[in-house]
């Protein structure tokens, strides 16, 4: 059956992962110890917590929306969680109240959306923007960095832990991964998002109910937002909240859109979100050992992504019966 | 005399599937020359390689007795060939004068200065439109003479008509076809694309028939009826079960229950004070022209359109008051509604016709729970394909590979897997060739038979006395007359609605 989105045989998909193999295999060859499995390993943790928050966005993307409040609820959130804990709060009641606070937020960016009828654009911009000063004002007192506290029991595991030789966060990156692929494929409002993202109005006309699923959408990004906080909250000891201005957020939808996945809704899916990460996480891993400088880094990933795209509508041109309207 | 434009075995492929094989067609000056054909039949592809859309897989066009090959629509256009598109080509954002002048600005572009001009043109033309009206705010008939203005204002010699009298009122029809006449004395040379098989007898010269891509048929128009287009077209004669003589053999269907009663519902200047009742077991025909209200009318009633609670008028189903805020509820208690425009809310275009149904079998709150169930979306596909017929390789293939008539069975299919009780639909044939609205009437009629209440708006009197048990006439915003089917007529139904 096709679900799958599309018979081309190239589309922007698998261009991208085409050159991440090639990628990969020039690097195996041209640096000495990129194929070492503690590299490969050290490569994928290090876009583990991106991946997340890649999947985060792709469930609002799909649904034709994007959130651009993300990376200020992750870092807010688990941030003003770790203060309770140092505090004195107990670590499940601190992780509980942090995660609430991901929720509330990415509800009210829903709510806005949904009911009020604000572009996503500009209400998750407005959200992201409310989320770091509320957060910096009244519920992070100190620094910008909050640091992780020492009594953090097993959570702490969640960024440090290995199990059978491979870190924690990649695992929870890929059972995040695969949850959210089985409720896009599997479930009632996955294959919703998906109908809304495609054509919102026929979704509304066949009673679907798309309000309560749109702010459905933004609360589950919110949730996945917050575990890729603890996450890297755990495994670098601390949450920076300056992240928020730095350009994470444009990585976020980098690896969304790398891997083909269409922002205009209804088109892409997990596999989409995990090539383009892949790709991204070899060629800063490859540029790394190489040495090369952070801003030439940029430059580069722009234009893998312009080559991408480029690459794309060269090889598949807009199909002139179905992309043109009227009869034949 | 040399012909304007020669197209010789022109043959256009899509994807190695044929969509024009070897046509040849001649286009005399000062010509009108109808192209006729059921959707598929190659009509907007031939056209549109001779407007610079396309261009032609094999094949030659001679404009002037020399070849030529218009890489863009553009280029066509300096070379004066018009094309007018079934979906307008405004830009929305702009006045009618800009959009009538662009292209061809002067580099200091006074506003006043083209406005002037394109009030003195449009009043040459007998449009009755302000040209410092933005076109979003124009209505549909509007756009389309905003949009054969500006072929005339570019000279054309050639102008390509597709579908240009779908959105007119009849007042619009006839200013149209004067204009057409005008044009044919000054020399240009229409090609003109219609359903409506009358307007092209009356209007050309000559008529051409393309059927499945190929070439039919081609002659003067005084040598066709109708009867002889449509079995050409359709390479079969069909029965006068569809045209001619509406309602002979009929008996109209005995009122059943009464499941919607609508009482003086109004909603700004389109749905004003109107009131009607729907009964279970009938076909209830809703007859009016643009902007009569019907479509408004029936969105409120399937709460597709939120009537605030300020508007004033009550809806009860099967006695219940019901005010609904979105579809939503309106599909649990069994009001769908197949929407008159399938290609902007009807169908997901990315998805394939199996899911597209079982989309909206889960949207009803059937179905095993949060789970969807692959088996289930096959079978359920299956059954309702089978049943009314879709004609596609797979229901693995997505809807937008469909044609016309195809797609609408699929968007009638996602409408009678929620089990309604009353069906609404809005221009069910719209868009659709002749053979597949036969198919589709039959099954509005076997859902009638079968108890449902059934309503079919629509603006082509021959559908609506074809199928209706009764009739409604919606006129400025409400329903100002009832016919029986007996005491119905094409004259008696046409004065109700627009007097």
């Amino acid at each position: 059956m096709a679900l799958s989105l599309s018979k081309r045989a190239f589309n922007q998909e698998r261009i991208v992962f085409l050159i991440t193999i090639v990628l990969f295999a020039v690097f195996a060859v041209e640096l000495n110890n990129f194929l070492a499995p503690a590299n490969l390993l050290a490569l994928v943790r290090s876009v583990a917590v991106l991946g997340m928050l890649g999947m985060a966005m792709l469930v609002v993307v799909l649904g034709r929306g994007i959130d651009l409040a993300i990376v200020a609820n992750m870092a807010i959130s688990v941030g003003w969680a770790l203060q309770l804990i140092a505090g004195g709060m107990p670590v499940w009641l601190a992780l509980c109240v942090g995660l609430g606070f991901a929720l509330g937020m990415s509800l009210i960016g829903g709510i806005l959306i949904a009911y009020a009828e604000i572009p996503s654009l500009f209400a998750t911009l407005a959200m992201a923007t409310f989320i770091y000063g509320f957060g910096r004002a009244h519920l992070i007192t100190g620094t910008d960095v909050v640091y992780l506290p020492k009594d953090m029991g097993l959570v702490a595991q969640l960024g440090q832990g290995v199990v059978a030789g491979i870190p924690m966060p990649i695992i929870v990156a890929a059972a995040t991964a695969l949850a959210a692929y089985l409720f896009l494929k599997y479930t009632k409002p996955g294959r919703f998002i998906f109908a809304m993202g495609d054509n919102f109005n026929a979704a509304r006309i066949g009673g679907i109910g798309v309000r309560p699923m749109l702010v459905f959408q933004y609360v589950l990004s919110g949730g996945a937002t917050f575990l890729a906080g603890l996450i890297t909250a755990t495994s670098v000891g601390a949450m920076n909240t300056r992240i928020v201005n730095s350009n994470m957020i444009y990585d976020v939808i980098l690896v969304v859109v790398l891997g083909g996945v269409g922002l205009s809704g209804g088109r892409g899916g997990v596999r989409n979100v995990i090539v383009g990460t892949l790709l991204i996480g070899v060629l800063m891993n490859g540029m790394t050992i190489m040495d090369v400088q952070y801003t030439v880094q940029n430059v580069i990933k722009s234009l893998i992504l312009l080559f991408a795209i480029v690459s794309d509508s060269i090889i598949n041109p807009r199909d002139e019966q179905t992309g043109q309207q009227g009869d034949i | 005399m040399q012909p304007v434009l020669e197209l010789k075995s022109v043959t256009k492929e899509f994807h190695g599937v044929a969509a024009l094989s070897d046509v040849n067609f001649t286009l005399a000056p000062g010509e009108v020359h109808s192209l006729l054909g059921e959707n598929g039949a190659g009509k907007s592809t031939l056209t549109k390689i001779i407007a610079g859309v396309y261009e032609a897989t094999k094949g030659q066009v001679l404009l002037h007795g020399k070849p030529v090959s218009f890489a863009n629509p553009a280029e066509a256009l300096r070379n004066g060939i018009a094309m007018v598109f079934q979906e307008t080509s405004l830009v929305p954002s702009l006045s009618v004068a800009q959009n009538i002048y662009l292209g061809n600005e002067k580099f200091l572009n006074r506003l006043r200065g083209i406005y002037i001009a394109a009030q003195q043109f449009l009043q040459s033309l007998n449009f009755h439109v302000d040209p410092t009206m933005s076109v979003s705010q124009l209505g549909a008939a509007q756009k389309q003479m905003v949009e054969i203005a500006r072929a005339v204002h570019h000279k054309a010699k050639v102008i390509i008509f597709d579908e240009p009298t779908a959105t007119l009122t009849p007042e619009e029809k006839y200013h149209f076809f004067s204009l057409i006449k005008r044009l044919k004395q000054d020399g240009v040379s229409i090609i003109f694309i219609s359903h409506a098989l009358e307007e092209a007898l009356e209007v050309s010269d000559r008529i051409t028939i393309l059927r499945d891509g190929r070439h039919i048929v081609t002659d003067a128009a005084a040598n066709f009826d109708r009867n002889k287009i449509i079995s050409a077209m359709v390479g079969r004669t069909l029965s006068a079960e569809l045209y001619g003589s509406a309602g002979a053999t009929r008996t109209a269907r005995p009122y059943g229950r009464k499941v919607l009663s609508v009482q003086n519902l109004s909603m700004g200047r389109m749905v004003r004070n109107t009131s009607l009742s729907i009964y279970s077991g009938q076909i209830t025909g809703i007859f009016g022209l643009i902007g009569s209200g019907r479509t408004e009318t029936a969105k409120i009633i399937s709460g597709v359109v939120k009537r605030d609670f300020f508007h004033g008028g009550e809806t009860r189903l099967e006695g219940k008051s019901v005010r609904y805020r979105t579809p939503r509820p309106a599909v649990k208690d069994g009001i769908v509604y197949v929407t008159e425009d399938r290609k902007i809310e009807g169908f997901f275009e990315t998805k394939s016709i199996a899911e597209n149904i079982y989309l909206n079998y889960l949207a009803s709150d059937q179905g095993t729970g949060l789970i969807v169930s692959r088996s289930e979306m096959v079978e359920l596909a299956k059954r309702w394909t089978d049943k009314l017929a879709v004609r596609a390789i797979d229901n693995a293939a997505s809807v937008i590979e469909l044609s016309g008539g195809n797609q609408q069975k699929v968007v009638i299919a996602r409408a009678l897997v929620q089990q309604p009780k009353l069906v609404i639909f809005d221009e069910p044939t719209r868009g659709v060739d002749v053979g597949a609205i036969a198919e589709l009437h039959h099954v509005i009629n076997d859902l009638a038979d079968s108890g449902l209440a059934v309503v079919v708006i629509s603006s082509y009197l021959p559908e609506v006395l074809n199928l209706s048990d009764r009739i409604l006439v919606s006129r400025q915003g409400r329903i100002v007359e009832e016919f029986s089917m007996e005491e119905a007529t094409e004259e008696k139904i046409m004065y109700a609605a627009v007097h």
